[in-house]
């Protein structure tokens, strides 16, 4: 008499299996692009069956500013300006790299001040990445409070580094052979007091969220990057050492003042979202630190100079070198090719986050889409170092 | 055994701690920001010191000065001759390209350039951001002291090349005064 009739209306609607069961048709899932500018988005393209992601792929470029191109026609000072650009969070850091990859071709010695201050104002620079993803994954996660607490901090270094340097941002305070000027006179104490209060008010942070039920459950076992993964595609920094990859170059390369400080390398073997963050808060804590030991030196130096002075047009010497630091992001790569002319004739640019994202192709697969907001999030990249 | 809901009680928590210090907010229209000196807000023209010696427009990464000029002779006073001098037209800095490097300021050799802590100057329309030399010269004015330097480092050379000028007896010195011109911190 009666019979039952499967009923199936939009999309797919007609497709009804074999088995009288509603066949489904996996769907392409674009997400972005957005802004480039924007913090944190990334175009991805995913198929979806269901909620469950079954194949993903970050298509990368929307922000490509062919830097490595603009670098070859520009002096060793120009390059500076742009080369602090790509990663927009660790300017300095980005700076460092281009300057120690001039100085060892030009066999050139920096006086020690120098060294130290630009450890110095490395790790500060590094808080102030690390600050800033602090305060931004827990809001692509849903908690918007963080943020507040970790701006507040990022403002009390920012305000360090603008007295010195001028920028907030894009500091532009390396240069070729030292640093552009010497520091204001008492400069190193309100850094200090920087560094302290910044210490001292971390654990608010801390505390809002390290034990939050839902964050723990949003971030545990989501996303985890084996170790074998980290080799595979290169992935470096904060991420790497958070699925138990014991490489730091600070540690086990020392540039600049490193090799002076006793550098404690910030682990964990989880691999997950949640060891990636906690890695990034206590790398914060240690750079602090480090920033303290920083200024003891630099109280017990001698006098000295803080930079060398340039001959009109700097030339390097025929060549190549390349030239990697500990980035905040991970590790960041100059690879200079110089023909003996005052511009480069290459300047190949290794940046932490192109490497870092890869991984996500074989990261999101399996993964919910409600986790692909975590995942994509704890990878902790900047557009700009990927698109350079 | 831990009691459900206690890691969102520590973060509350912290929030009424917060909650009992004062706003660190700073209400920027009516509380205007205190900058420091080096900041780079809008770089200041000092017309009287250019020579139109096309420096900064060479150096600048983005080419976003742009400079005319034309030669003026000046007439030839009893028992000299007549000289030329270079007379400045135009000096305009496009501040939607300028990068705010201050690789300009650096190179200029007379002290013509300098960086003001102001930020005020947004328009409406990008082509409104090119400001010219009348514009730039009113920044001098905020234009502030270099700070002192730090106890540890040296002093600059040209500050060690005054002091022994000054030092020499009064006759030896030329006779031509040098004009009186902003220290130089951080020339070469």
């Amino acid at each position: 008499m009666t019979t039952e009739r499967m009923v199936a209306i939009g999309a797919g609607g007609d497709l009804v299996g074999p088995d009288d069961r509603l066949a489904t048709a996996d769907m392409v899932l674009n997400i972005g692009p957005q802004h480039p500018s924007t913090h944190g988005v990334l175009r991805l393209q995913i198929v979806l069956d269901g909620e469950r992601i079954v194949r993903a792929e970050p298509i990368v470029g929307y922000m490509h500013r062919g830097a490595e191109k603009l670098f070859e026609v520009r002096d060793y000072r120009q390059i500076i300006v742009l080369a602090n650009r790509h990663d927009w969070l660790s300017a300095f850091a980005n700076e460092l790299g281009v300057v120690l990859a001039v100085e060892r071709m030009l066999g050139m010695e920096v006086p020690v001040r120098a060294v130290w201050v630009r450890t110095l104002l490395a790790e500060m620079n590094r808080v102030l990445n690390h600050l800033m993803f602090l305060g931004s994954y827990p809001i692509e996660l849903g908690a918007i409070t963080p943020i507040f607490y970790a701006f507040r901090e990022r403002e009390t270094l920012q305000a360090a580094m603008e007295e010195v340097s001028g920028g907030r941002m894009h500091y532009m305070f390396n240069r070729v052979g030292g640093l552009k000027e010497e520091l204001p006179a008492g400069w190193t104490g309100r850094a200090r007091r920087a560094v302290d209060d910044v210490r001292r008010r971390l654990p608010d942070l801390e505390n809002l969220l390290m034990d939050n039920e839902i964050f723990r459950a949003r971030t545990r076992g989501v996303g985890v990057v084996t170790s074998e993964m980290v080799h595979g595609y290169g992935i470096s920094g904060p991420i790497a050492r958070a699925s138990g990859v014991d490489f730091d170059l600070r540690r086990d390369e020392p540039y600049l003042a490193y090799g002076d400080l006793s550098v404690p390398v910030v682990r964990r073997t989880d691999g997950d979202c949640l060891a990636r963050f906690e890695c990034l808060l206590e790398q914060a804590y240690v750079s602090l630190d480090l920033a303290d030991a920083c200024l003891d030196r630099l109280a017990a130096l001698p006098p000295g100079p803080i930079n060398t002075r340039l001959p009109k047009v700097l030339k390097v010497p025929e060549g190549s070198t390349y030239a990697w630091t500990e980035n905040p992001l991970g590790i960041n790569g100059y690879y200079l090719v110089s023909r003996g002319e005052k511009t480069p004739w290459r300047l190949k640019l290794r940046s932490a986050s192109y490497n870092n994202i890869q991984v996500l192709t074989e990261l999101l697969p399996g993964a919910l889409v409600a986790d692909m907001v975590a995942i994509l999030g704890s990878l902790f990249f900047v557009v700009g170092d990927i698109d350079k | 055994m831990k009691i459900p809901g206690a890691g969102l009680a520590k973060g509350l928590t912290v929030t009424m701690r917060t909650m009992t210090k004062r706003s660190v907010t700073q209400q920027y229209p009516e509380v205007k920001p205190e900058l420091p000196p080096r900041s780079r807000g809008v770089i200041a023209l000092l017309e009287e010191n250019c020579t139109v010696c096309m420096l900064c427009a060479r150096e600048c990464p983005d080419w976003c000065i742009y400079i005319d000029s034309h030669k003026e002779t000046i007439p030839a006073p009893p028992g000299g001759r007549e000289r030329q001098r270079n007379v400045l037209d135009r000096f305009d800095i496009d501040f939607s390209l300028c990068m705010y490097c201050g690789i300009c300021i650096e190179v200029c050799p007379f002290d013509a350039l300098f960086w003001s802590p102001e930020f005020e100057y947004s328009e409406l329309d990008i082509r409104d951001l090119t400001h010219g030399k009348d514009r730039l010269g009113e920044w001098m004015a905020t234009v502030p002291a270099p700070p002192a330097h730090d106890g540890h480092g040296v002093r600059p050379k040209e500050v060690d090349a005054a002091l022994k000028a000054l030092d020499k007896p009064a006759r030896e010195r030329p006779a031509r005064k040098p004009a009186p011109g902003p220290e130089s911190e951080d020339a070469g």
